[in-house]
């Protein structure tokens, strides 16, 4: 058995046992959920609470069809309390190590760097991942019920692309979560980050380039469009690279060990 | 096996807790490493067992690089911390398993080292749960796990009770015989009671690498005196005998110096009998005790 067969598994359990293996998919389903509810309902909450006087919407301009709810549930709910939701998740991963001492433990077995990074990220991505796809799927049945169908292969394509944006949240959470010792600071500049990722997203065709939040913009693209954008390679190629970035320095951090605070 | 410390130096922003330290531990023995806190001991051990890079200098296990050589290594810090939810049973499978081991094997040797550090009844409790000493032992469990063939600690014995302190100095009486060892500690009663070689340290400077032996036998000996009495008159008297050289008087007890102690001890011990003096302690030794000789070496004059 490998180191990182056994630090994989070892956060596995540890997920049971902190019951994020519960939480967190919950949590997913139910942003996945809201966005088709609250889009469905919203003339008819108005017009329950507003009565006829004053503003009214035209109940034809809110007519969407199905993949733009479900573009919107990438893009209002994933991308603004979800990733939130993950960095609150996953902020802790490398730094509660570092302050327990279990880091220089596990540091002093005859593990690499490579093996204990691998395993965080693996495990915790295919855990987040999973949570994303629940709340994705969940979302796809109220749509699919209160809208209309959309095509399966466009579904898990724009899936596909989205996870490339959630994998560079986690490998940036935990390159913030190695270099700095507080869990609020390591919260803060995560969140602050990722949500200026999203926001600067779509503003010019550049940026969105060189942006990794632009993966999410090519997943709502693919869903409301049903082509891909020309872009695209081009944009993953450059995610990738700031994936492979982030974990590089996550890396050099803790074999120069750097991450000791005095 | 060798461990061979040559030059090692480590700076932490202006303070330098190691300074161009060099020692050598052959196969079998055991060092301790005494100091006074903050004298470079627990930075030297984190450098040996490759938590920290030293900035200068290199550690050797058998000639060869500390890094290649974990498997070798057994650790025990400090303050020894697990995950807390992991149970005693648990810890040593996944510590056993990143070292390497099997799980067939894990599944024979966990209750039997968990036996031998007392703690098999607390097999399946949680981490959480665990006092300081039972950490301490849970930690000696996971060094001891793998068999290595050196094994560093650091203040092993320092934060526990008198009855952990105990165990875990019988524990580690036990495995000295099969292993080297490096232990770092300030108590000095412990280094005495462990090891035959000791390395004193200072301001991250090696100022002192001798054995129980040759630092006590470099002083002269003397006799403590320890009177029943408050009257140390007879004390005062024995000053002006030809053969006693000094006497220092302190409360009940005197510290005198002779001239050839071995015949004069007797002499004087007559004199004191034909004086009728109520001695409670009479004692050949060094003049001074271990504690003794480190504080003056330690502290600066």
């Amino acid at each position: 058995m490998t180191p990182l067969y056994i630090l994989t598994k070892k956060e596995y359990v540890q997920m049971f046992r902190e019951f994020k293996i519960l939480w967190l998919p919950l949590v997913f389903m139910f942003l996945g959920a809201t966005q088709p509810v609250v889009t469905y309902y919203l003339p008819s909450i108005l017009a329950a609470l507003g009565g006829n006087q004053g503003i009214t919407i035209d109940p034809a301009i809110m007519q969407q069809d199905g993949e733009q709810v479900m573009a919107a549930t990438l893009g209002s709910q994933f991308d603004q309390l979800g990733i939130m939701v993950i960095v609150i998740a996953i902020m802790s991963i490398i730094q509660s190590d570092k302050a327990n001492g279990m880091l220089d433990f596990i540091l002093t077995r005859p593990v690499k760097v490579g093996s204990y990074i691998g395993g965080k990220l693996f495990s915790n991505f295919s855990f987040v991942a999973l949570s994303v796809t629940f709340g994705y799927f969940v979302s796809y049945v109220y749509v699919n019920f209160l809208f209309s169908n959309i095509p399966f292969f466009t579904l898990i394509l724009a899936l596909g692309f989205y996870l490339a944006w959630v994998l560079f949240m986690i490998s940036f959470t935990s390159m913030i979560s190695t270099i700095f010792n507080g869990q609020g600071v390591i919260a803060l500049i995560s969140i602050v980050c990722l949500l200026l990722l999203k926001i600067i997203s779509g503003l010019h065709p550049i940026i969105d380039l060189v942006n990794p939040a632009g993966m999410s913009q090519q997943a709502m693209m693919v869903l409301i469009t049903g082509s891909i954008d020309s872009q695209l390679y081009g944009n993953m190629v450059i995610t990738f690279i700031w994936i492979t970035l982030t974990v590089t320095i996550s890396h050099y951090w803790i074999s120069r060990k750097k991450y000791h605070k005095n | 096996m060798k461990l061979e410390i040559k030059e090692v130096t480590k700076t932490f922003k202006a303070k330098t807790a190691v300074n161009n330290f060099s020692m050598v531990v052959e196969t079998g023995q055991c060092v301790g490493l005494i100091g006074p806190n903050g004298a470079g001991k627990s930075t030297l051990i984190k450098i040996i067992a490759d938590i920290l890079n030293a900035e200068k200098g290199e550690v050797l296990l058998d000639g060869k690089k500390i890094k290649t050589m974990k498997k070798e290594i057994g650790y025990l810090p400090q303050y020894p911390d697990f995950f807390h939810w992991m149970t005693a049973t648990e810890t040593l499978f996944f510590m056993g398993q990143l070292s390497g081991i099997t799980k067939q094997e894990l599944v024979k040797e966990v209750p039997a080292i968990l036996t031998k550090v007392g703690l098999i009844n607390e097999q399946h409790e949680k981490v959480q749960t665990f006092s300081g000493g039972m950490k301490q032992r849970l930690g000696i469990a996971q060094t001891l796990l793998h068999k290595p063939s050196f094994i560093v600690m650091d203040e092993p014995v320092s934060a526990l009770d008198p009855i952990g302190r105990r165990e875990v100095l019988n524990l580690i009486q036990e495995i000295k015989h099969e292993t080297t060892i490096l232990l770092s500690t300030h108590i000095l009663g412990d280094a005495e009671e462990i090891c035959e070689r000791f390395v004193i340290m200072k301001q991250g400077k090696k100022i002192e690498d001798t054995t129980l032996d040759k630092l006590t036998n470099n002083h002269q000996a003397v006799v403590h005196l320890e009177l029943a009495s408050h009257n140390m008159l007879w004390v005062q008297i024995i000053e002006k005998l030809p053969y006693v050289k000094n006497v220092e008087v302190l409360g009940k007890k005197a510290k005198i110096t002779l001239d050839n102690i071995q015949q004069n001890k007797d002499r004087l011990i007559r004199d004191a009998m034909d004086n009728n003096m109520d001695i409670v302690k009479f004692e050949v030794g060094s003049s001074e005790t271990l504690e003794e000789i480190f504080l003056k070496m330690v502290v600066s004059v």
